[in-house]
């Protein structure tokens, strides 16, 4: 197993004039729980956007898995073991919980329409099959009783964890998890790192998470890579990053590291 | 959406070269008709220009309403076909007036303004009775709304001028003058005489008054728009008047230079209009007239060139026009491409 | 567990949100309507006494169920393309044309340089070619679906609005080019404005069906939209129907998910193009022939007024929307015309108010009641979410 699962490699992307991101290198480790912050307008979620097909770079390779992902389209990378969450929940809100799921696991199932008109034993199977791992996967998230329900209906943490499940239908090798703790109170971040590390260690996944709470941040991550205005500008463990001066001039401006 | 980057070149390149494809063919086949008849070649081309001319009033109103607030106006086509209604009631109906006279024309200057306030009305009265209660509807919800609008307008227009057309007599002066062999009628150049004010005065209202400065900034950013203190529902409200009183313009100068109203004008001219605007770049107005101008010149040449597809292939050629424009170039020629953020 | 009359469907064991209990009520609901209306097209009616007969005559012909029916199996086609997948398409006559001509071209002397028959109630001495009835149902299909996917091709990268307006498109220059096909590079492809009549008989069982065989032809009609509820309710539980209603939501999640979207959007256009067409076949049998200036954008608004009614992506609502509107058109204006002018001595022309109707009908249903009067129950929610100021509410 190499050391790394996602490389993306000197990206820049530039819209007309602005550069979002600035020559910027980042990897996520095999198995490991990373995480992207910087201030607003750092860059992140347009890096994001190219770690998941969305943009494609003015610059730069993404490779997954050992293969190069830069040029293909969302649901090719998404079929290749990329799955994400997102920021502003983007669930399915008139399918049902399980229906949701099962849509994740489209590229997974393989009846045509012929053998779905005639509900050929093959197909039927296949549906059945598909509906269990979608409950199986929505008592892993632990909304396993909201299975019949609209997704549009459940809680905000219920949305938040179906959004998870969907994308662990993708069978994916890594997470990308956009603004997973946006809305929560405290206890339900808390909550939240252990479930994380539940996901890494029994679905056998590397996660990356952009976050804003640094609370989490601190305590989830073994890893933080911080951008300020399109440029990586550290890298290194909660520890380091802490105590990091760019990192702090970043967030409160120059003159918080001077003045107190 | 980010594409593969080989699959993103070779695509460009089918791209381009079937664009330059196209555009050769087309150059050829306008060469071969100048060298073949140069004076049918010219009549065609002032023909087409002078329909251009009123597909560009038309089409500002698609634009304007676009821009604003990214509705395509499906009724927006049968509202010139009621300014042409109108034109011919008040005109002939009310004024008695069929023939060019000095009181004919104080009629055709006071139907003007009259068309443009009575279309403008209506299309104020569309936009608050129909279209504002779906603003933050989801896209399909307003579109199948001025759908339906617009099948009512035509309603309308069979009740008020029967389910065929009427034709009539114009006040504007008959004959033409003759230019190196092309015959330009009198009722093309005060086509221009009409609209070219109108235009100016347009291109005034938008760029250089407060009213049309709120319009651009709430095309660019309705919520940004409010946070200034613009008061985007009379904003919009007026975007609808001005495109509303285009198209009445539009409609009257049809109604007196081509003599006739038909309940399914609307529908059959709003869609070349519509496509002058994509033409143009969706939401630009230079582009809009710009498009129009194109459009018209070769819709004109379809019509009249010896080596031509014929009148009865004209909305054909339109719309593959539209057809191949959305496909391939969907912001047309001065638009600018818009990123969906995620 | 209840069983439908559709053994195979009864195997949906969890009642999800109710779903396969209703729909099980609704195709016995359907399916003894329709049984009954045969019996009594083919014998009740001739038992009546003339007035009451008369009555039906007036307010219910035969023929105009026919025409419904026909109207229905395009609604339902559409209801696909538009239902489910959200796809705004406003050419879909496009498909109803193509379908007519397919009919016009296999089942008639339109072709009489040649001499070919397959399965044909004309006789062999006819020329032209003349493939049976159910044949040309699954040319008419086939071909209609590659159109399916020429029209849907374009518009894939499309925006709902966009999107509306090539379709409007593609349903204009098809139409006219039947309309102008009369010469063709020197060949007559479509008889132009003329169409093309008669269309063969349909053979039944060995039974050919004339002009009059009105309560037979009800059956095939019936028979085959009871085909696309049972095709449009079999993909629709299927991945690709799953697909569809992603899509229709939230393209960009769907895509994100895995779900492809060119083929799914053009499966949709395709499924929904093969139901036009059969409606076109149908119907050119029922009018027995092909007639190009019928094919007007006022087709495809109106199939979208049925499927708007009915509720998007609900088949049930559908069939009730279009059989409302087609009546309507077809025999309700014309029929309340007549008795109002009569009772009133008035004269005036009812059935033009059709377009009053159809605009009426849409306006008034986005305006009030977005998601059809026969709601499916997601839809409600659908359509006006984005009215709401908050996304999310707590938990019911």
């Amino acid at each position: 197993m190499s050391k790394s699962v996602l490389n993306a490699d000197n990206i820049s992307v530039k819209f007309g004039g602005l550069v979002a991101v600035d020559n910027v290198s980042f990897d996520i480790p095999t198995g490991g729980v990373v995480s992207l912050i910087g201030p607003n307008g750092a860059g992140k979620t347009t890096f994001f956007n190219v770690l998941t097909g969305l943009y494609k770079p003015t610059s730069g390779t993404v490779t997954f898995d050992g293969q190069d992902i830069t040029a293909k389209p969302p649901h090719k990378i998404a079929q290749a073991g990329v799955a994400r969450t997102f920021q502003n929940i983007r669930l399915f809100g008139l399918m049902t919980a399980e229906e949701n799921v099962m849509v994740a696991m489209h590229s997974h199932l393989k009846s045509g329409i012929l053998s779905t008109i005639l509900g050929t034993r093959k197909q039927r199977a296949e549906e059945a099959e598909s509906k269990k791992t979608a409950r199986e996967l929505l008592e892993f998230v632990g909304i396993g009783g909201t299975a019949d329900q609209f997704a549009r209906n459940l809680s905000y943490g219920d949305q938040r964890r179906l959004e998870v499940a969907r994308a662990l239908a993708l069978k994916p090798k890594v997470l990308l998890l956009d603004e997973p703790t946006a809305g929560m109170n405290p206890q339900e971040s808390k909550t939240f790192v252990d479930f994380v590390y539940r996901v890494r260690d029994e679905k056998g996944l590397s996660i990356l998470l952009i976050e804003h709470d640094m609370s989490v941040v601190m305590k989830v991550s073994e890893r933080i890579t911080v951008l300020d205005r399109g440029q990586k500008i550290a890298e290194g463990s909660p520890a380091e990053i802490k105590s990091n001066k760019r990192v702090i001039e970043a967030y409160l401006g120059k003159s918080a590291e001077s003045g107190n | 959406m980010a594409r593969s980057s080989t699959r993103f070149s070779a695509r460009l390149i089918i791209e381009r070269f079937s664009a330059t494809l196209i555009l050769l063919l087309v150059a050829v086949w306008l060469g071969v008709n100048l060298v073949k008849s140069p004076s049918q070649f010219f009549q065609a081309s002032a023909i087409g220009i002078s329909n251009g001319v009123l597909y560009a009033l038309i089409a500002l109103g698609y634009t304007l309403v676009y821009g604003i607030i990214e509705l395509i106006n499906f009724a927006h086509g049968d509202l010139f076909m009621l300014g042409g209604l109108f034109a011919a009631t008040f005109i002939a109906v009310w004024f008695g007036q069929d023939s060019p006279s000095s009181v004919g024309y104080v009629v055709f200057f006071a139907c003007l303004i009259a068309v443009m306030g009575f279309c403008a009305t209506i299309n104020v009265a569309i936009e608050r009775f129909a279209y504002r209660r779906l603003r933050r509807a989801p896209k399909l919800a307003p579109l199948i709304t001025a759908v339906g609008v617009s099948f009512v307008i035509q309603f309308i227009g069979i009740r008020w001028n029967g389910s065929g057309p009427k034709t009539w007599n114009s006040v504007l002066p008959s004959g033409e003058i003759i230019i190196a062999k092309v015959h330009i009628p009198y009722t093309t150049l005060i086509s221009f005489l009409v609209t070219i004010p109108l235009l100016v005065l347009m291109t005034y209202i938008v760029t250089k008054t407060r009213r049309g400065k709120a319009m651009r900034a709430t095309a660019q950013d309705a919520d940004a728009a409010r946070l200034m203190g613009i008061n985007v529902d009379k904003t919009i409200a007026f975007t609808f008047a001005l495109g509303g009183a285009l198209a009445g313009a539009a409609g009257l100068l049809f109604q007196q230079t081509r003599g006739v109203t038909n309940y399914n004008l609307g529908y059959q001219l709003g869609l070349i209009a519509f496509t002058s605007a994509v033409l143009g770049g969706i939401g630009n107005l230079s582009g809009a007239v710009l498009g129009a101008i194109l459009i018209g010149l070769i819709q004109g040449l379809n019509d009249g060139l010896p080596i031509g597809l014929g009148q009865q292939w004209s909305q054909t050629v339109v719309f593959s026009i539209l057809i191949l424009l959305m496909t391939f170039k969907p912001t047309g020629l001065l638009g600018k491409p818009m990123v969906e953020k995620v | 567990m209840k069983l439908s009359l559709r053994g195979k469907r009864s195997s949906d064991k969890k009642a999800k949100n109710n779903k396969s209990f209703d729909q099980a009520k609704w195709i016995r609901g359907f399916t003894i309507a329709a049984v009954l209306i045969w019996v009594f097209y083919a014998f009740v009616v001739e038992l009546l006494p003339y007035e009451v007969a008369s009555f039906f005559q007036k307010w219910m012909p035969a023929s105009t169920v026919n025409e419904s029916l026909v109207w229905v199996i395009c609604a339902l086609g559409l209801n696909i393309v538009v239902g489910y997948a959200g796809l705004l398409d406003l050419g879909f006559v496009a498909f109803w044309a193509i379908g007519g001509y397919t009919a016009g071209w296999f089942m008639s002397d339109f072709f009489h340089q040649v001499n070919f028959h397959l399965g044909s109630t004309a006789p062999s001495s006819q020329n032209g070619i003349h493939i049976s009835f159910w044949g040309v149902l699954i040319i008419g299909a086939l071909i209609a679906a590659v159109f399916g996917v020429i029209i849907g091709a374009p518009t894939l990268r499309l925006k709902s609005d966009y999107l509306a307006l090539v379709t409007l498109g593609f349903g204009e220059i098809i139409p006219q080019f039947f309309y102008n096909g009369e010469n063709i590079g020197g060949f007559n492809l479509t008889n132009g404005s003329k169409g093309i009549s008669p269309i063969d008989n349909v053979g039944l069982f060995g039974k050919t069906l004339g002009p009059f065989d009105l309560d037979w032809k009800y059956l095939i009609f019936v028979g085959l939209a009871a085909l696309m509820v049972f095709i449009s309710l079999r993909i629709r539980s299927g991945r690709l129907g799953r697909a569809w209603l992603a899509i229709r939501e939230d393209e960009l999640a769907a895509s994100m998910m895995g779900v492809p979207l060119m083929r799914s959007k053009l499966s949709a256009y395709a499924v929904g193009a093969v139901s036009g067409g059969i409606g076109g076949v149908a119907f050119a049998t029922h009018v027995n022939g092909v007639f190009a200036d019928r094919f007007s954008f006022a087709i495809s608004i109106i199939l979208l007024a049925m499927v708007v009614l009915g509720g998007m992506g609900n088949v049930w609502g559908v069939i009730v929307g279009a059989l409302a509107i087609s009546w309507v058109n077809a025999t309700g204006l014309p029929a309340f015309g007549d008795t109002v002018n009569a009772a009133l001595g008035t004269n005036i022309n009812f059935p033009s108010y059709n377009f009053l109707l159809f605009g009426g009908i849409l306006i008034f249903m986005m305006l009030y009641k977005r998601e059809g009067l026969l709601p499916e129950s997601r839809l409600k929610e659908l359509l006006h979410e984005t009215d709401d100021a908050s996304t999310n509410t707590g938990g019911h």
